[in-house]
């Protein structure tokens, strides 16, 4: 956990924050926490993605995986990372419920949906944290070479 | 996305709504049960974690059904501590530092049906439809989790921003806090106030 003079920089659903300050996303269910790094230099991305597509809508990128996997890289780029450089990790994609109607396997949706667009981007998958049936609460450190730390409910903690 | 007159009326449904599910709890636990002035927020989906957090909670969740259009659920929210001191207090057992179990579980999914059904059926007397709650799910998670699978189920998807209502439920005697959140979609709330509207004329 980051330190009490370390600020952390909340990404909320549809959100993405670019930089190099610890940044995390509160409680993914189905969402996807998708960390783009430079693997060279302490800086990356996060996007706290809601759905796998945004069927034409512009206004918040960040929301669907087809327009967030390239945001990020687009964000980073533009601040100087080399796209050879980038690496990407996931968490999330959960399903919580099973018995409601509606968008049941969205959480698989989303996370087939962003690891397609890393493929077709030609970002390396470095880790993920995926799936089950359990909430994560995620910080990503862009000073710690990429490192994410996933929290589930029940207060286990794991690093990826 | 609400102009007053209309948060004043849904703040009202859910005065009456809370009232008829704290009156269950307070029978069931045969004790007094305070009850909070409801609060209706219009909430960006970036800003649900200023609302909801990640803390271990139980959840007992229900789909509305019946004769409203669109979608909606209505939450029964309990943090893990006082979920142990609800079970307790109803079985008379003094533990407080174990885990949730099975009987809590089954409790809980009492404990919310009742209260639920009360709730719903209150706000829908006064609206003169029928409002039903489906079977409930459960989890014990982070309460953040369900709400943004919730939005992001089928019929939240396109929009941008959620009208939360919420009302807290507590016993100072058991000292158990719960909260009660109903979440509408925009075409059951678009209905919901039109027919508060047509009350009020």
């Amino acid at each position: 956990m980051p330190g009490p003079d370390e600020p952390v920089v909340i990404v909320g659903i549809g959100e993405f924050h670019a930089g190099r300050s610890p940044m995390s996303s509160i409680g993914l269910g189905s969402c996807i926490g998708l960390v783009v790094f430079d693997r060279d230099r302490p800086i990356g991305a996060l996007a706290h993605i809601m759905l796998p597509e945004s069927q034409g809508r512009l206004e918040r990128p960040a929301k669907y995986a087809d327009t967030a996997v390239d945001l990020l890289m687009k964000e980073l780029n533009r601040q100087g990372c080399k796209t050879s450089s980038l690496a990407a990790k996931i968490t999330g994609g959960a399903s919580m419920f099973q018995t409601f109607s509606g968008n049941l396997n969205i959480g698989e949706r989303n996370t087939d949906a962003v690891r397609s667009h890393l493929k077709r981007l030609n970002i390396p998958l470095l880790a993920e944290e995926i799936g089950g049936t359990v909430g994560r609460t995620i910080v990503y450190y862009p000073a710690e070479n990429g490192k994410v730390s996933v929290k589930t409910a029940n207060g286990i903690l794991k690093i990826i | 996305m609400l102009n007053s007159q209309q948060r004043d009326a849904l703040r009202e449904l859910g005065n009456i709504g809370a009232a008829h599910a704290a009156t269950t709890l307070s029978t069931m636990l045969s004790s007094n049960i305070e009850m909070e002035v409801p609060e209706i927020s219009v909430v960006d989906i970036s800003k649900i974690h200023e609302h909801v957090g990640d803390e271990l909670s139980a959840l007992v969740i229900f789909q509305i059904t019946g004769e409203v259009s669109g979608g909606g659920y209505v939450l029964l929210h309990i943090p893990k501590n006082s979920v142990i001191r609800l079970t307790n207090a109803m079985l008379g057992m003094t533990e407080l530092d174990r885990e949730l179990t099975e009987m809590d579980e089954s409790a809980l999914l009492e404990i919310g049906n009742i209260m639920v059904s009360a709730f719903l059926d209150a706000t829908a007397t006064l609206l003169s439809v029928i409002m039903l709650p489906s079977p409930p799910t459960m989890i014990i998670d982070m309460p953040h989790a369900a709400f943004q699978t919730i939005l992001a189920m089928q019929e939240f998807a396109e929009i941008d921003q959620v009208v939360i209502f919420r009302t807290e439920l507590h016993s100072d005697q058991h000292k158990i806090s719960s909260n009660l959140f109903l979440l509408p979609n925009k075409p059951m709330l678009d209905e919901i106030l039109k027919m508060l509207e047509n009350l009020m004329k």
